[in-house]
């Protein structure tokens, strides 16, 4: 039998119960379907068409910084500049695009690649200067928030004037029958089946977690570690830009402050969803389960009334029961990754 | 010469104030198992460090099969096909026995721009090595080496080793810690790599375990060669402990 197996478990039903809650998924899964059944007893209103509907527009935008913040923590880095991130693309492309210097789809590219030249300098002064990753990830959200206001002087940049395609691809609502469906969902779930993929069953991702496990063995194997966590700050920042653009397309407004705080908020869906804080473990399924998590208590307790001012408490609460409960079951139980 | 495998010529190796190493010759011709013994600090491990390229010499050349490589890092070491089980574990704990095993080697399977991991083969041949080294249990490849006990994961570095076919196969202090039956695999497992064409060096502070195994010693002291050429059926335990303090066992 599995080594890791506690020699009391000798009832094959306790096993199986054993395997399933040693698995770092369970905790979100459970709290997923506990959070769905006590919210719609509560109110009728949880699972109305307008709701969910709501539901499905929010989380892709916190959901897809999530996913990239999911991998480059498995590297065991993270990064504190996605809201920052999140809320300077979007300024730059409209701005760009309202002053007339570039076409939308060309101001759009500027955007993203702008942005991933912000997480290849993350990636470069962590992994070549050997600063921590929480240091240099302070220094720029603060200095690319601050680009974002000053040159904004604070004022959101319109986006009504634009009239593209791109738009509807990026983040276009369509209706199927009477429910409102945008199209941020779906590359919300491409993104989370390629990034599983690669996590799972790829070589890159097996350097991924041996880089976050123990980046000197790593390296012994040959396995190239800074250049492997480089790519990951890229990566994250590049999901926090196209999460940016795609929330400012929708609120039809790119605001300098928007994404403040949502740093914070998305490592704590990763670490919710069973993604180890020091590196080396990471599940993007349990990213996802973690973000509907979040984003589903936040929706809920509105909905039944708890005062909006009372309501970070009800998060920061939920976030520090669930952090402890994860590294419990953790310890108790380390998982393989077949 | 024509048989050396590897040859380290006059290397030196200062760590500040300290001579690790003070013009050091040494070779390993093919086909052998060299025993390299010496105190705590003698300079073993820094002679081998240089060899796996995670530690780079103040002086000297390294040749292997007569001419002269440079080993800047572990992938130059890698490449020239030597293998290093280092003192220190080298496993990554969180990962599964098979995808540490592959670590960095992984086997590929589909389309290149998949990046697929044949994870089947993976398991199989993992599977294979582990009965092979005599871990008796009954333990699955996709077990992570953090629920491994310090024998099983030394067993897994040196199942590593061996599977890679490396030309040389360095292991330092692969038996601390490691109970009889997983000893005796170990030893086991290094002829076996001998007769079938690899050269090996065995770094050890039990001599009986040297004896039985090595097919010539060589004694490091303070960073010098004191002995080149030691043939253990020719001598006994006891006179290479002389050797090896530079005193007289009493
Ligand atoms: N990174 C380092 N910095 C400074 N000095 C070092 C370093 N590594 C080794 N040394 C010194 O170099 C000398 C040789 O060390 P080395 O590790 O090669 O010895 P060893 O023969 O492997 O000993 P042991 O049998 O205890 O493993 C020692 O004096 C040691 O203190
Ligand atoms: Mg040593």
């Amino acid at each position: 039998m599995n080594s890791t197996l506690k020699p009391s478990s000798t009832h094959p039903g306790s096993v199986l119960i054993q395997r399933l809650t040693s698995t770092p998924e369970f905790l979100p899964f459970t709290l997923v379907v506990v959070l769905t059944v006590v919210f719609a007893a509560l109110t009728p209103h949880f699972l109305s068409r307008g709701n969910l509907s709501n539901l499905l527009a929010f989380t892709p935008e916190l959901g897809m910084i999530a996913l990239g913040m999911t991998v480059l923590m498995t590297s065991g880095e993270f990064d504190l500049s996605v809201g920052s991130v999140f809320g300077f693309t979007p300024v730059l492309m409209w701005t760009l695009f309202n002053e007339g210097v570039a076409s939308l789809e060309v101001a759009l590219m500027i955007a993203l690649v702008v942005a991933v030249g912000i997480g290849f300098v993350n990636g470069w002064f962590v992994t070549r200067l050997k600063i921590p990753s929480f240091l240099v990830t302070l220094g720029m959200m603060m200095t690319i928030r601050g680009v974002a206001l000053y040159t904004t002087s604070g004022f959101p940049q319109r986006t009504w004037r634009a009239e593209s395609w791109l738009m509807d691809i990026v983040a276009g609502s369509f209706y199927i029958g009477e429910f409102r469906l945008y199209a941020s969902i779906f590359w919300f779930i491409g993104f989370a089946l390629l990034l599983g993929y690669v996590m799972t069953q790829s070589r890159v991702g097996n350097w991924i977690q041996a880089a976050g496990g123990n980046a000197v063995s790593a390296r012994a194997r040959g396995v190239r570690v800074a250049q492997t966590k480089t790519w990951l700050f890229m990566l994250t920042a590049f999901m926090a830009a196209y999460a940016g653009i795609t929330s400012s397309i929708r609120v039809a407004a790119a605001n300098p402050n928007s994404g403040t705080g949502y740093e914070l908020e998305v490592i704590a869906m990763v670490v919710i969803g069973g993604t180890a804080l020091a590196g080396g473990r990471g599940t993007i399924l349990g990213t996802v389960l973690g973000v509907l998590m979040l984003r589903m208590m936040r929706n809920g307790i509105v909905l039944i009334g708890v005062p909006g001012l009372a309501y970070n408490i009800f998060i920061g609460v939920t976030i520090l029961t669930m952090m402890a409960l994860q590294s419990y079951l953790a310890r108790r139980h380390p998982s393989g990754s077949g | 010469m024509a048989d050396d495998l590897v040859r380290m010529a006059g290397i030196y190796k200062s760590y500040g104030p300290v001579m690790a190493l003070d013009g050091v010759d040494f070779s390993v011709r093919e086909n052998e198992i060299v025993g390299l013994l010496g105190d705590n600090g003698a300079g073993k491990s820094t002679l081998i460090k240089i060899l796996s390229g995670t530690v780079s010499a103040t002086r000297g050349d390294i040749f292997m099969r007569g001419k002269k490589v440079e080993i800047r890092n572990t992938t130059d070491a890698i490449a020239l096909g030597i293998e290093t089980i280092h003192q220190d574990s080298a496993l990554v704990v969180q990962l599964s026995i098979a995808r540490n095993l592959f670590l960095g080697r992984e086997p590929l399977i589909g389309p290149a721009f998949l990046n697929r991991m044949d994870k089947r083969t993976m398991n199989e041949v993992a599977g294979k090595l582990l009965k092979e080294i005599g871990i008796k249990k009954d333990i699955p490849a996709t077990t992570p080496v953090s629920s491994l006990s310090g024998g099983e994961r030394q067993a897994v570095s040196i199942a590593r080793a061996l599977h890679f076919d490396s030309d040389l196969i360095v292991l330092d202090e692969p038996t601390n810690n490691l109970g009889v039956e997983e000893t005796q695999g170990v030893m086991r497992f290094m002829r076996g790599a001998r007769d079938s064409g690899h050269s090996l060096i065995f770094i050890a502070h039990n001599i009986h375990h040297v004896f039985q195994v090595v097919d010539r010693i060589v004694v490091l002291r303070r960073g010098k060669v004191v002995a080149n050429d030691v043939d253990p059926k020719q001598t006994t335990i006891e006179a290479v402990e002389e050797i090896i303090t530079g005193m007289p066992v009493g």
